[in-house]
């Protein structure tokens, strides 16, 4: 499995991560550093816990980690449920959005944890 | 985590709760600077206080726990002088009104993420460059009123001195003179508010003071050092210096007339032998009609003649020079002039013991410059709106 196959396959955006940061290597140092990232365990907790706060500062960071990363399709469902936790008020889009939110991020994880074990 | 600072590389602070987001920070500015970091507002300004006093540049995140980046900032401006360590925020929170609220707490620049890292080394670099000039040109500035001070204080010194010398006079009367004039301006405040004076105003009332006799040059030898007492002509003559001193600083050029040293030693000359009864000479001036800067010159000419050794006098102690001024056996003062002599009994003892040269303290200067410097930002935040 390639960089850019691992990327296509989880929604990220492969040219604009290499452009950014200039070589693969580093992309790949930060993507295994990505699986060691808190944000998404620290968001699924506080949403536990009804955490609301808690949860934007986790969706925040998880944004924008996805934002440096390229990680397209992460970074668009984790800023709208950062929008939503803006102002920590509960809606019922909340949860629904978080499934969007986790199922990409166990995608991105997924096919991060393939490429690490194919190299 | 302390590291000491051996290279000449400058150091960054990067705050970021998200190990990831320092590692892609400090994987592009490691090469060049030195880097700590810190996971919140508050873990920063820790470390602030110890191995990051030295901080050259902050990297700031908005959106962490604990202390997010406003509050840093709010804490920050409190903290320390505002200009001390610039600080450029990176934040995926890119709402304008984020954005703003962050300059008005005085960022430095803000960056939105994602970034390209090359351009966050850019602004980085940029912005350090722009600080270290900055702290540059203040330290110019700082030297260059210190050598203003010296030279002009240096004329001024060697000016008196050759009117001193041909009277004949002792050599630290001048000296005690301008010590005195500054010790008044320095107390009279904290007796009266009635004589509001800038800082400014103040050191040019000290330097002038030296001047004060200048007008001697214009009296002939014979009359000046004649060691008997003067016949009541002689006197006469005698009393001319004043009007003689205002009339050499009024024939200066135009531009020189104008300046504000010019001005103050002209009422120096002119009336420092004013009486506060309107008994003196030359225009018989009556309390505060004498201009201040005279009024306290009168005054430390007479202390200082009093409390000095004399051909024909021995000096006298403080107390005795202080009695004699109160008691009116001297001339006629401001009272509040004498309230304040009274006042300043252990300081002047200790002042006119050490006979050294006047000089712009470390701490004047950098009143001075602070002073600039705000004047500065007033202007770059004027500009901003």
């Amino acid at each position: 499995m390639t960089l850019k196959e691992c990327y296509d396959a989880f929604g990220g955006d492969y040219a604009e991560v290499t452009a950014r940061l200039r070589n693969e290597e580093r992309v790949i140092k930060f993507i295994g550093m990505f699986l060691k990232d808190e944000s998404f365990a620290n968001l699924e907790k506080a949403l536990k816990e009804n955490n609301l706060p808690e949860a934007f500062r986790a969706a925040h960071t998880l944004k924008g980690i996805c934002g440096n990363l390229s990680f397209t399709r992460l970074h668009r469902s984790s800023h709208g449920l950062t929008e939503l936790l803006r102002g920590a008020k509960f809606s019922a889009e909340i949860p629904l959005l978080f499934d969007v939110v986790k199922k990409d991020y166990e995608l991105a994880k997924e096919n991060i944890q393939n490429l690490l074990r194919s190299m | 985590m302390t590291t000491v600072n051996v290279s000449n590389k400058q150091k960054i602070l990067i705050v970021d709760d998200s190990e990831l987001n320092r590692a892609i920070l400090k994987d592009i500015l490691n090469d060049q600077f030195l880097i700590e970091e810190a996971e919140n507002g508050k873990e920063a300004l820790l470390l602030l206080d110890k191995s990051c006093k030295d901080a050259d540049l902050i990297l700031l995140d908005i959106v962490m726990p604990h202390m997010d980046g406003f509050a840093f900032m709010r804490r920050l401006r409190r903290k320390r002088r505002q200009n001390s360590v610039p600080v450029i925020m990176i934040s995926a929170e890119n709402m304008p009104s984020a954005v703003v609220q962050a300059f008005d707490l005085g960022v430095s620049d803000f960056i939105s993420r994602p970034f390209d890292p090359e351009i966050v080394r850019r602004r980085v670099l940029n912005t350090i460059m722009l600080y270290a000039k900055q702290k540059q040109l203040l330290r110019m500035v700082l030297e260059q009123v210190y050598e203003k001070e010296q030279q002009s204080g240096l004329m001024v010194s060697m000016l008196s001195h050759i009117v001193e010398f041909r009277n004949g006079e002792s050599g630290p009367h001048i000296l005690h003179i301008q010590k005195i004039t500054d010790l008044f301006l320095k107390y009279l405040p904290q007796i009266t508010d009635k004589y509001p004076l800038s800082r400014e105003e103040s050191a040019l009332i000290g330097l002038a003071s030296a001047l004060h006799d200048i007008g001697k040059i214009a009296i002939p030898g014979d009359i000046l050092n004649k060691p008997g007492r003067l016949t009541d002509e002689e006197y006469k003559t005698m009393k001319t210096h004043t009007v003689a001193g205002a009339q050499i600083l009024k024939q200066l050029d135009k531009i020189h007339q104008q300046a504000k040293l010019t001005q103050v030693s002209y009422q120096i000359c002119r009336w420092h032998h004013e009486r506060w009864d309107g008994k003196g000479y030359p225009d018989g001036l009556k309390g505060d009609d004498i201009p201040l800067s005279a009024q306290i010159v009168a005054l430390a000419d007479v202390y200082d003649a009093l409390t000095s050794q004399r051909v024909y006098k021995p000096a006298f102690s403080h107390e005795k020079a202080v009695q004699m001024i109160t008691e009116g056996q001297c001339g006629a003062f401001n009272p509040l002039l004498l309230e304040c002599l009274v006042q300043m009994e252990a300081v002047l003892k200790k002042e006119l013991q050490h006979s050294s040269v006047r000089k712009t303290g470390r701490r004047e200067r950098n009143l001075i410059a602070a002073h600039i410097l705000n004047k500065m930002n007033v202007e770059s935040q004027r500009s901003e709106k």
